[in-house]
């Protein structure tokens, strides 16, 4: 009697295993594309995205899922994609900033950043989300009208692994 | 900010290099999301550290892709070069009869031969 109430009672035990959940976070880059840029038309020899000038900024923003793995390298235009036939030369300006973090360990990234012609580079040495806005101006050879027309540019995002 | 998501993504960060069914050729799998609405068509290219393009093969090198979509590829390029080539990147290509605004072309690359020590 006494053998079987301990086998009864190493039966009656519950059953436990240990049942492993595992994560991996692997270094990843996403760019999203937050805000399109739009040229405003000022005078009519410049097209602008500053707002002052009726424009909108393009607003990109990088998420990094590890710190110090990736740069993002944003360049802004020097020619249309596409536009109506143009006769004279096109002066063109542009800059990259940061606008909005989502560390405040990220603050630092605005004064870090380098400008290689019209790329600028940003250190993403933490991760989380960057906001970045890019200025691009365009004036006319000669203070000639832009001719009517669609104008597009392309600013270029890419995100590069260290 | 936006209401819905605008993003462009490719993974892994770094890639393996594996050997390929065909002698002399290495083979690098990555996966790609296309999360633009308004783009629907990416470049595939293979570049050294400068930048400057090697040749290479993949099934497409311009991938059609819809909106939410996500695709593997694969991509081939000699192991002769191996020493040379350095990232693999997907550029995001605008219609020039696209009428929306979409000015921001969006190019996410990943890194051959492992992790920064």
């Amino acid at each position: 009697m006494k053998y079987l109430t301990m086998i009864l009672a190493t039966f009656a035990l519950p059953a436990l295993a240990n049942v492993d959940i595992v994560g991996n976070v692997e270094a990843k880059c996403v760019i999203q594309t937050d805000k399109s840029g739009v040229y405003g038309n000022p005078i009519a020899s410049k097209l602008s995205t500053t707002p002052a000038d009726g424009g909108v900024l393009p607003v990109i923003r990088y998420d990094v899922s590890i710190a110090d793995a990736y740069t993002a390298n944003i360049t802004h235009p020097t020619s249309f994609s596409s536009s109506p036939t143009l006769t004279d030369t096109v002066a063109w300006t542009g800059s990259t900033s940061v606008t909005q973090t989502s560390d405040a360990g990220m603050s630092g990234y605005e004064a870090a950043k380098t400008v290689v012609e019209n790329t600028t580079i940003f250190d993403l040495t933490l991760a989380g989300s960057t906001w970045f806005s890019t200025a691009s101006s365009a004036v006319y050879g000669a203070a000639k009208p832009f001719s009517g027309g669609t104008y597009t540019a392309s600013v270029v995002a890419t995100c590069i692994p260290k | 900010m936006g209401g819905y998501a605008q993003a462009h993504e490719q993974t892994p960060a770094y890639p393996e290099i594996a050997p390929s069914h065909v002698n002399g050729v290495v083979k690098v799998q990555l996966q790609f999301l296309n999360r633009r609405k308004e783009i629907n068509y990416y470049e595939i290219d293979l570049f050294d550290k400068n930048f400057d393009e090697l040749n290479f093969t993949t099934q497409n090198k311009i991938i059609k892709i819809g909106y939410g979509e996500k695709t593997d590829f694969d991509v081939y390029f000699r192991k002769s070069d191996l020493d040379r080539a350095v990232y693999i990147c997907t550029a995001s290509k605008i219609l020039k009869s696209n009428k929306s605004r979409a000015v921001v072309s969006s190019i996410v690359c990943s890194k051959l031969g492992g992790e920064p020590l």
